[in-house]
């Protein structure tokens, strides 16, 4: 099991670095070969296991295709590509999610990710974008060592999390309705709601007071005009 | 079952820190953050479905940290782009490499 989570690791390395734009267009045309073989040997893996159980293969579908698309939001030369790769894994992880019984923290999440987040990313990429596409989107700074490094700690994480292993008891099967969701937050949380609330109108507050403001040619950061 | 959502958790989370670390558009920046709490929400529920067997939490304890951390998101989020849309007007740029202000001479 460590071995093949080396290999998969190894694999999944060098495709993305290969497939991190970095000016290597005649390296980046092989990009899809290691990530295909990674994904191929990862649901290998789970489908054998999966056999037994649908949920497993749900599981193994929806995992697969939210780590594609974050493979692509990572690579793709293009940020509104990016922007709908990301919908995408929004709505693989919200799969992931209703498989295990939190119903209504997957509403919320395409509610809130793939409704309001992804909108504004939306909108400030049309208002920043160039139309042709940039130097520093076609140039990754340093893809050699952010991936050794990122693939360096994966492999730790895993080999703790595969050799420590399966302290687990099964847990009493808490659905997550709204229902039962909302008593817990409005009873035992109820003061956290309350903080967040605040946070949020904070950030309201400062977004509004930021975008008022222009850029000042001296640098001392103006007073809002306008 | 816990042990391969965690490990999809951290793996969304390393792509993020990847994305991060190596992409120089402020947007994509962002985007890669929105990425790593995608990793850790994953953890989070994964943990309050199969609880530990020494877990002091209770059962949706997971789910509603895991409302909390949207919440944050989304003011993160609002901020972030805020000053995005702030910096570009201000250098015409969203590479992350041009904002040299603040480094030290």
């Amino acid at each position: 099991m460590e071995n093949l989570l080396i290999a998969l690791l190894v694999l999944g390395a060098l495709g993305l670095f290969l497939a991190l734009p970095g000016g290597r267009a005649h390296l980046a045309r092989f990009a899809p070969v290691p990530l295909a073989g990674a994904g191929g040997v990862l649901a290998a893996v789970v489908l054998r296991a999966a056999l037994s159980e649908p949920q497993r293969a749900w599981f193994a579908g929806l995992a697969l295709v939210a780590l594609a698309a974050a493979v692509r939001v990572v690579t793709h030369r293009r940020p509104v590509y990016s922007a709908l790769y990301f919908v995408l894994l929004i709505l693989a992880v919200t799969g992931l999610l209703v498989l295990l019984e939190a119903k209504f923290l997957a509403a919320a999440l395409v509610i809130v990710y793939a409704g309001a987040i992804l909108v504004t990313y939306v909108f400030v990429i049309m208002l920043a974008q160039q139309a042709t596409a940039a130097s520093y989107d076609v140039r990754a700074r340093e893809p050699f060592w952010g991936c050794l490094a990122g693939f360096l700690l994966l492999a730790i994480v895993g080999m703790q999390l595969l050799s420590g292993g399966a302290a687990t008891a099964a847990g009493p099967a808490a659905v997550g309705t709204v229902a039962e969701v909302g008593t817990r937050l409005l009873t035992h949380y109820a003061v956290a709601v309350q903080v967040g609330g605040l946070l949020l109108l904070a950030a309201m507050v400062g977004a509004i007071a930021i975008a008022r403001r222009k850029p000042a040619a001296d640098g001392d950061g103006g007073e809002s005009a306008a | 079952m816990l042990i391969a959502y965690l490990l999809v958790g951290a793996a969304l989370f390393t792509l993020g820190l990847i994305g991060f670390v190596t992409r120089r558009n402020l947007i994509i920046i962002f985007l890669c953050t929105e990425m790593m709490f995608q990793g850790i929400i994953l953890n989070l529920v994964a943990l309050g479905r199969y609880p530990l067997a020494s877990a002091a939490a209770g059962p949706l304890d997971g789910q509603v940290f895991a409302l909390f951390l949207i919440a944050v998101a989304a003011a993160e989020a609002a901020l972030g782009l805020t000053l995005v849309v702030l910096l570009y007007r201000y250098g015409r740029s969203l590479d992350a490499g041009t904002l040299t202000t603040l480094r030290d001479p």
